[in-house]
């Protein structure tokens, strides 16, 4: 009744309220009761409370504010607006408060205030209701909070250590040691790890110690740390015979939590609602089977977990639309030639199977034949190749609502049977003239249309003369053998070679060898031409002129030129075919292969043209030897005769290069080319470019100097370096010698001669010469002739007479200057009489010389060693360049008279003459006027 | 000749395998002698020294020397006197049954805490192995009538609910498991070397002269 009363007075308030505004927004309904407990495996506040009853019958929407306060903690760790529309019910309202804290650390503190939602006011607050921490007065140590936690790898944790009353927390850290944020106060100490990475280990140990140092003092705690399960991936279930299911799924990454926490796999069938009983078992990939008895529909769900979670995937299927059958299995066959009918078995599983054939063809290519959908048990694979082998295997998958294909059967390899060969041999002939006939050497190859179609056991040889209806010959032989030599006369030949398998021949391969003629060029062809061809990295390319008239053309070669037998080898090519690129594994750079290109027509073929190259030329092996040098003062002549340009050599020998140079410095010689070797050295380079010239002479060389040279022989491949030279020593010339010789022995002859008959040169050339002191003519004093004052001659000798044309001429007559000079300088040791004038002097006299005539006389009874030069200006000149040694050589004889012309006196010659020589000029040659020897 | 860093460890694996060879009698063979028994257990106090070191670093435990305490379990402490000779062996019999199951325990342990194949893993597993291997010596040397059908073994201590707690009991055996190792080893050695010596006197005095 008085319940009732008090809601009709709240609903007359609200009544009122809402027709008087301001009044609504004052109503309060103060929480009436609070009460705050923990959880502490949840680490959870549980709070409790109510407001009046009245409230409640009001069926208000309400809201609360709630704050969490920690204790050492100023500001509220915690406030949430919770809502809620109340009911008549009257139960309490509750609200949990999951900790990021662990509970024990601390006491946590918990206040709520009201707020109707009609109203504008909130309630006061309520009194703060307290749990408390944990309580360690009865602690044997230090605690640490939480302890066998399973923390995530990359979340937070928060620890904290509890001393004991009165004891303080000295040390709290992680082993291995994470990075962390570490609060200590007095007794209680926090550790917050933030993003916690991942560790080798998955248990992280935490130590805790107080102050003091006894045992009681540590307190010891650890998480583990790892990771969720992984969804399970790739989950399915099939079955092979319709009861046993298996469900498969990959495992995922790892967790890093093992033994007892690693991930553990339940299964359960929906429909069934029950657990399915089989155990997981993981390797590679993880898998589960068990018997569905009759059940078709399965919703089958795989749930993962481990301590940090929980991850579920599902397969719903119907078991026919699973089916993946077992693999066939009891592999026959059945063959012929050209077919092969394989057969199997598989379990019978009630529904049809559809199976696939797959057949591995000896070329590596692979074919899939499917089987009849009527009779899935076999299949006739066709079109194959006699006597060859294939490799088959089948699988199986559901005809109808397919899922997979089985595992493959065993393979098998089956070879088909044999047939009769197809296609022609393909035969070539090489043919050797002998006493009496010819020998030809026969050779076969299997073509790639030429088709044994079984193993081939011989081959069968026959021949007969085309002209004549003779018997034929024939021989066998085994397979092993492909070529074989048979004689025969010089009549035409008809042969043919055949192939043989255990069921038949092949078709014959037919060579017409013509009637020979008799000459040996015919079968060698010596009379066609040679020709060069070259060869490129994909080998010799050769080319020959068309002719029309044959069906089709043969290249052969000797992949061995060198060697007996040489590996014949040819090849064949359509009659539109007129070049060709020949290649064989055999073909090495430096060799020289000689190719010979045969026109075939009705079988019968004939030599058109010859071919000769290399693979790739290479420079000669060999330098070329000089075997003979003819050596003059100035040129070299070099001979090499015996040098082969065949096809001994790696290359076609194009030419020669003649390196010379002298040895001690670079080479510079007229009409060569330089040539600089990696020294630097230069070296002149001569090129002869026929290689059958086999002789060089190097000219323009220096007599007497030591020369380097070397021959080198070049190719289309070059040249080999230059490591070895020939040293030659030119000769001295021998005509300057005989012109020393001449110019030293005739003089000294001469000079010998004229001392042994001096005295009959001297009577003849200079005879004694009378005093003039006592010839009457000259004794007289102030003889006067004319105008003219003739000069008193006193006793001494005179050097000279002149007699000149003219009068005044004798006024400025160098000779009476000369003797007057008295610049003239007298050398020691020798005669007075001997005269040098300076050389200004003698510049001065020829310029002041007037161009008069005057006589000059020569004495030569006073130059005898000069007598033998028929030219005097010669001699004057080989004295100026030897002007040092004038009076010690040139100058032996003390006297020398010149009287000269006034003609002789004006040429240059005779000036230079002048101008160097010193002259004596006697004043007793006056009897020698005119004369000259 | 090249020099490989790892050979004397391999030497010393060898030598230790042939050691084994030879220590443990294969089954049905002759009895052991006490110089293969001395063998054993040398080899055992160094493999148990080797794997209390490892246990000790490998689970954090080398703070402060938690595990080694001076208190072992009492059936870790070993005979008081010296054995004599191999009649006076038998009470290890009974300390290497509870070796082995403490083994298995600390293995069991080990394995929530380590990937499959760890080193510890198999370090336990080795001791494990020559713990039996001492056992069946002794078996050999003290017949004891075979265990009724349905039987268990002793069970093992109650196994400690925090995994710090366990992994510090585990340890602590450990250390105790090598000291007593090392003072049987020592003993064994000492008691030999007496005997020898014992011997050589004999021998001295048989060919000393006697007074007449």
């Amino acid at each position: 009744m008085m319940n009732l009363f008090t809601v009709l007075v709240v609903l007359l308030t609200l009544r009122t309220c809402s027709n008087t505004y301001p009044q609504q927004e004052s109503i309060v309904f103060p929480v009436t009761y609070l009460n705050v407990s923990k959880d502490l495996a949840l680490q959870q506040l549980l709070v409790e409370w109510d407001v009046g009853k009245a409230a409640h019958d009001a069926e208000l929407a309400m809201s609360f504010e709630i704050q969490v306060h920690r204790t050492g903690v100023k500001t509220t760790v915690w406030t949430e607006f919770h809502n809620v529309t109340l009911d008549k019910s009257g139960k309490p309202l509750n609200w949990i408060w999951d900790s990021d804290f662990p509970l024990e650390c601390m006491s946590h503190s918990v206040r709520i205030r009201s707020k109707a939602d009609a109203s504008k006011i909130w309630s006061q607050w309520s009194r703060w209701e307290t749990v408390l921490g944990l309580d360690t007065s009865n602690n044997s140590g230090p605690q640490i909070f939480p302890n066998e936690k399973f923390v995530e790898e990359g979340s937070d944790i928060n620890l904290c250590c509890i001393g004991r009353k009165g004891q303080t927390i000295k040390g709290f850290f992680l082993d291995p040691a994470i990075h962390a944020f570490n609060h200590t106060n007095s007794q209680v100490g926090l550790l917050t790890v933030k993003n916690v990475p991942h560790q080798e280990v998955s248990y992280i140990t935490v130590y805790c110690e107080e102050s003091c140092k006894e045992k009681q003092c540590y307190g010891h705690a650890g998480f583990f740390l790892g990771k969720p399960p992984d969804t399970p991936n790739d989950f399915s279930c099939q079955t092979q015979d319709m009861r046993i299911v298996t469900c498969t799924w990959s495992q995922g990454g790892d967790t890093y939590l093992y033994g007892r926490h690693s991930p553990n796999y339940t299964l359960f069938e929906e429909f069934s609602q029950k657990p399915v009983p089989c155990t997981a078992s993981c390797s590679e990939q993880c898998s589960c089977s068990w018997d569905i008895g009759q059940q078709r529909i399965c919703n089958i769900t795989v749930t993962v977990e481990n301590p940090l979670g929980k991850k579920t995937a599902t397969d719903v299927f119907n078991v026919t639309h699973r089916i993946y059958p077992v693999a066939p299995f009891q592999l026959w066959e059945e063959c012929t030639d050209t077919e092969i009918t394989l057969y199997w078995k598989y379990q019978n599983i009630g529904i049809k199977l559809f199976c696939q054939t797959e057949v591995l063809h000896p070329d590596g290519n692979v074919e899939v034949h499917n089987s009849s959908a009527m009779d899935p048990q076999y299949v006739t694979l066709g079109g194959l190749q006699p006597y060859t082998e294939y490799t088959a295997r089948v699988h199986c998958g559901a005809a109808k609502h397919f899922w997979r294909w089985s595992e493959w059967s065993e393979a098998r390899t089956i070879r088909t049977k044999e047939a009769t060969p197809s296609g022609k041999l393909d035969i070539w002939r090489e043919i050797t003239p002998v006493l009496g006939g010819r020998n030809v050497t026969l050779f076969w190859k299997e073509t790639p249309n030429f088709q044994g179609n079984g193993k081939i056991i011989s081959y069968e040889v026959t021949w007969e003369k085309v002209e004549d209806d003779s018997k034929p010959e024939s021989i066998s032989f085994t397979s092993v053998y492909n070529s074989t030599r048979i004689s025969i006369d010089d009549h035409s030949y008809r042969i043919s070679i055949m192939a043989k398998n255990n069921v038949n021949y092949s078709l014959p391969s037919i060579l017409i060898i013509p009637r020979a003629t008799g000459t040996k060029e015919e079968l060698s062809g010596s009379e066609l031409k040679e020709e060069q061809v070259t060869g490129t990295d994909d080998g010799i390319f050769i080319s020959w002129e068309p002719r029309y008239i044959y069906d089709s053309y043969i290249v052969d070669w000797c992949n061995f030129p060198m060697l007996q037998p040489c590996d014949l080898q040819w090849k064949r090519f359509g009659p539109n075919t007129s070049s060709a690129l020949i290649y064989s594994a055999a073909f090495a750079p430096g060799v020289r292969y000689n190719f010979r290109i045969y026109g075939s027509v009705a079988d019968k073929a004939s030599l058109l043209e010859k071919k000769t190259g290399y693979l790739k030329e290479l420079p000669p092996l060999l330098d070329p030897v000089v075997e003979n040098i003819e050596l003059t003062s100035n040129a070299v002549t070099l001979y090499w005769d015996s040098y082969p340009t065949n096809e001994s050599q790696p290359g076609f020998v194009r030419g020669y290069h003649v390196y010379v140079s002298p040895l001690q410095e670079d080479c510079s010689l007229k009409g060569s080319e330089k040539h600089v070797l990696p020294d630097n050295s230069v070296l002149c380079k001569y090129t002869i470019e026929n290689p059958e010239e086999k002789r060089y002479t190097v000219k323009h060389l220096l007599s007497n100097t030591k020369y380097q040279l070397v021959v080198k022989a070049f190719t289309g491949g070059g040249e080999t370096p230059i490591v070895n030279f020939r040293y030659i020593d030119t000769p001295f010339n021998s005509n300057i010698l005989y012109l020393l010789v001449l110019l030293v022995t005739v003089p000294s002859l001469v000079a010998a001669i004229c001392r042994w008959k001096m005295k009959w040169v001297q009577e003849c050339c200079c005879p004694v010469i009378p005093s003039p002191s006592k010839s009457k003519v000259l004794s007289f004093k102030g003889f006067k002739i004319g105008s003219e004052r003739v000069l008193k001659i006193s006793s001494s000798n005179p050097d000279i007479l002149a007699v000149d044309s003219k009068a005044e001429a004798q006024k400025s007559h160098p000779w009476s200057q000369l003797s007057s000079t008295p610049q003239e300088e007298k050398i020691d040791g020798h005669d007075s009489s001997w005269t040098y004038p300076k050389e200004n002097k003698e510049r001065e006299f020829t310029s002041t010389y007037a161009p008069q005539t005057p006589i000059c006389f020569e004495n030569f009874a006073y130059s005898s060693h000069l007598a033998v030069e028929s030219n005097p200006y010669q001699i004057s000149e080989t004295l100026e360049t030897s002007k040092p040694e004038l009076p010690v050589v040139l100058y032996q004889p003390h006297h020398y008279f010149n009287i000269c012309n006034e003609d002789a006196a004006s040429t240059p010659q005779e000036t230079t003459g002048r101008k160097a020589s010193l002259r004596y000029i006697s004043r007793t040659a006056v009897h020698c006027i005119g004369r000259r020897l | 000749m090249r020099h490989d860093g790892r050979l004397p460890g391999v030497l010393v694996a060898v030598t230790k395998g042939l050691l084994i060879l030879w220590a443990v009698p294969g089954q049905g063979g002759r009895p052991p002698t006490l110089q293969q028994i001395q063998a054993l257990v040398r080899h055992m106090a160094e493999d148990a020294q080797e794997l209390f070191t490892f246990y000790e670093k490998n689970q954090g435990l080398a703070i402060n020397h938690l595990c080694r305490n001076n208190h072992p379990p009492e059936w870790l402490r070993g005979p008081e006197t010296v054995p004599r000779g191999l009649q006076e062996l038998r009470g290890l019999r009974g300390t290497m049954v509870r070796m082995a199951q403490a083994l298995q325990d600390i293995t069991r342990h080990q394995r929530d805490l380590n990937p499959p194949g760890a080193e510890i893993l198999r370090r336990l597993a080795s001791t494990h192995l020559k713990v039996r291997g001492l056992l069946n010596n002794l078996d050999v040397l003290y017949p004891t009538p075979s265990p009724r059908p349905g039987r268990q073994p002793p069970p093992s201590p109650a196994a400690p609910a925090k995994v710090f707690q366990k992994k510090l009991e585990g340890c602590q055996i450990l250390w105790s498991f090598s000291r007593l190792m090392a003072k049987l080893s020592s003993q064994l050695e000492g008691k030999n070397r007496r005997a020898r010596r014992d011997r050589q006197r004999g021998r001295r005095g048989s060919r000393l002269p006697r007074r007449s």
